[in-house]
């Protein structure tokens, strides 16, 4: 039985071990958002405000260019994705909960969950095959299509434990009044969950905005001409980025840096209104 | 399921075609690349995947050989390398966030660590090849070779920053937040009166942290499977970090290839050859089994534990 001091002493040392480690493990972390900050920093600074709007440069250029295609193609394949991925969320949730005891809803929601471990290269190369290559070409649908695949277990987790905590207390007030499942889930769970489904619906957008793999071979990154339809290709911001820092021109490494503080930026606003609205935001 | 009635009914039709979407992507995802990866099994068979060799031929299909077995060993390596500094990583930022932090702190460690496990992966890529990379290679690399270069995992001489160890340390980066994650929420699933009992009888911290972790394992073994499925499948930031060529050597500090970063490199030519797609699709299917199995794993684990703790 050891002595009361040695227990004592172990454990001021173990603390002393936990805190000079935590601060090791945390440096590369805040060590990343430091970089990123300093060299897109360096190129918003350079390139101003006109970074979210032009052209990318050419390899020998002087000037930094923008980013303005990506940008563009992002939100409108953040849109896109959005449409498709989040009612189908919303809607397998809505299958999970309401109808629990049925075969299909429960291997769903457990196929939902294994769909987050999914390499999200795979969905792209699934995409490509079932939908560029019938198609002739790259598109922004089939990207939006690749993306709603990716953020759709994530949406689903939050909607489906949106829809899971609203109270037994109003499931029975809202069937007592006469309600049908139906009604009763849109005219009131659907309110009284809302928190937790914002909360889904804002995941699923960061999702879209920060995935590179399933675009890779889904919309083409065309990188110097604004919208050309849905059916036509278009680029996206982590994809030119992950392009350019495998070139070897030091402006496109910079319009990279950039590209990855404006991505990083438009994660950090998603991040904070989901943390705003829900307690713990799990991605 | 007792029988619907009505309105009910309907709704339940209604709801039935996007639960069988859900479905149907799954089997979409696992029958096309299987469909796709019969070319090149049925030409090579299990040699496919015990033999390191990618020698395409624009003029003859029968010149054509394919084997992933570099790939396929520095999948598993990267990860193996991000799964050991992650793990005792991510446990001590739990017990940080759960104990030890004060508490005013503790809430500002938690953004942190959520904010870091949904950081868009290219944003790490460019970070561990810009920076983690050449740094790795004069503090770390270049040392290990002078020094340890007996040993067969550092023989090889580090001569630029990308290599098997960079990408394993970017994906130790990578999924720490994560597990953190996985491990916290665990933690706080113990029942409080476990801990009061501990209390109760006198133990000190270290002592209490002790009993709850070893209540803890099957939690913090799911965290692991769950890691390393996440490991296994990033393709950005590995891309970026392990230098794209096929190598067989233990050496970790030499530039490798995953199977992901395979598939994003060589995917786009694929197509004037004969048999590279249904490699890639083959490759794929590889790397989808082990994703999914190593997720399932984790899950079940993870569930099986809290039934447990709760029960």
């Amino acid at each position: 039985m050891a002595s009361l001091h040695r227990r004592l002493l172990l454990d001021r040392v173990f603390t002393l071990v936990v805190l000079v480690a935590s601060f090791i493990v945390l440096a590369p972390m805040i060590h990343l958002l430091a970089t990123v900050a300093v060299m897109g920093g360096r190129t918003l600074l350079e390139a101003g405000f006109s970074f979210l709007y032009k052209l990318p440069p050419s390899p020998e250029s002087a000037s930094l260019g923008g980013i303005g295609p990506a940008l563009l193609g992002s939100m409108i394949l953040m849109v896109l994705s959005s449409l498709l991925g989040l009612p189908l969320a919303f809607f397998t949730a809505a299958l999970a909960v309401e109808f629990p005891g049925s075969r299909l809803s429960r291997l769903v929601s457990g196929l939902c969950r294994a769909l987050t471990g999914i390499p999200t290269i795979l969905v792209g190369v699934l995409v490509y095959t079932l939908v560029v290559v019938p198609m002739g070409r790259f598109s922004a649908l089939a990207g939006a299509l690749a993306l709603a695949i990716v953020m759709l277990p994530y949406s689903y987790t939050y909607m489906e434990t949106a829809l899971s905590s609203v109270p037994k207390s109003y499931r029975e007030a809202a069937y007592s009044l006469g309600l049908t499942r139906m009604r009763a889930l849109i005219h009131v769970f659907a309110g009284i969950a809302r928190r937790g489904l914002l909360a889904g619906v804002l995941v699923g957008l960061a999702k879209a905005c920060g995935e590179t793999a399933p675009l890779l071979f889904t919309i083409g990154g065309l990188r110097h001409s604004l919208f050309t339809g849905i059916t036509g290709p278009i680029d996206a911001v982590p994809l030119l980025a992950y392009s350019f820092a495998m070139t070897p021109y030091e402006v496109y490494h910079k319009v990279a840096w950039g590209a990855c503080l404006v991505l990083l930026l438009i994660y950090l606003l998603i991040f904070v209104a989901a943390r705003m609205i829900v307690g713990r935001v799990r991605m | 399921m007792r029988k619907l009635v009505g309105s009910d009914r309907v709704f339940y039709y209604t709801l039935l075609p996007f639960g069988s979407i859900v479905l149907a992507v799954f089997i979409l995802l696992l029958g096309v690349l299987a469909w796709k990866s019969v070319p090149i099994l049925v030409r090579e068979g299990a040699s496919f995947f015990t033999k390191n060799v990618w020698k395409p031929s624009e003029t003859s299909p029968s010149m054509e050989e394919y084997g992933i077995l570099a790939p396929l060993l520095d999948t598993l390596y990267t990860s193996l390398i991000a799964l050991v500094l992650a793990t005792p990583a991510s446990l001590l930022l739990a017990l940080l966030t759960a104990e030890y932090a004060p508490i005013r702190l503790r809430g500002v460690l938690e953004n942190i660590v959520d904010l870091m496990a949904g950081v868009p992966t290219v944003v790490y890529g460019l970070w561990g090849a810009f920076v983690v990379a050449p740094m790795l290679r004069e503090y770390v690399m270049k040392p290990l070779h002078e020094h340890l270069g007996f040993l067969p995992l550092f023989s090889c001489e580090p001569i630029s920053g990308q290599s098997v160890l960079t990408a394993g340390v970017v994906l130790a980066v990578m999924i720490t937040p994560f597990m953190t994650g996985v491990i916290r929420e665990a933690y706080s699933m113990i029942p409080f009166s476990l801990r009061e009992a501990l209390a109760s009888i006198g133990a000190t911290r270290l002592e209490m942290i002790r009993v709850l972790l070893s209540m803890m394992k099957p939690a913090i073994m799911a965290a692991g499977l769950l890691g390393l499925g996440r490991a296994a499948g990033e393709t950005i930031a590995v891309s970026l970090t392990i230098g794209n060529s096929f190598s067989l050597s233990p050496c970790m500090l030499r530039p490798g290839y995953t199977i992901s970063s395979l598939i994003a490199n060589q995917f786009p030519n694929a197509g004037f050859y004969y048999y590279m797609t249904s490699a890639l699709y083959a490759s794929g299917l590889t790397l989808l089994l082990m994703g999914v199995l190593l997720n399932l794993a984790g899950l079940k684990l993870m569930w099986s534990w809290r039934e447990r703790i709760h029960g």
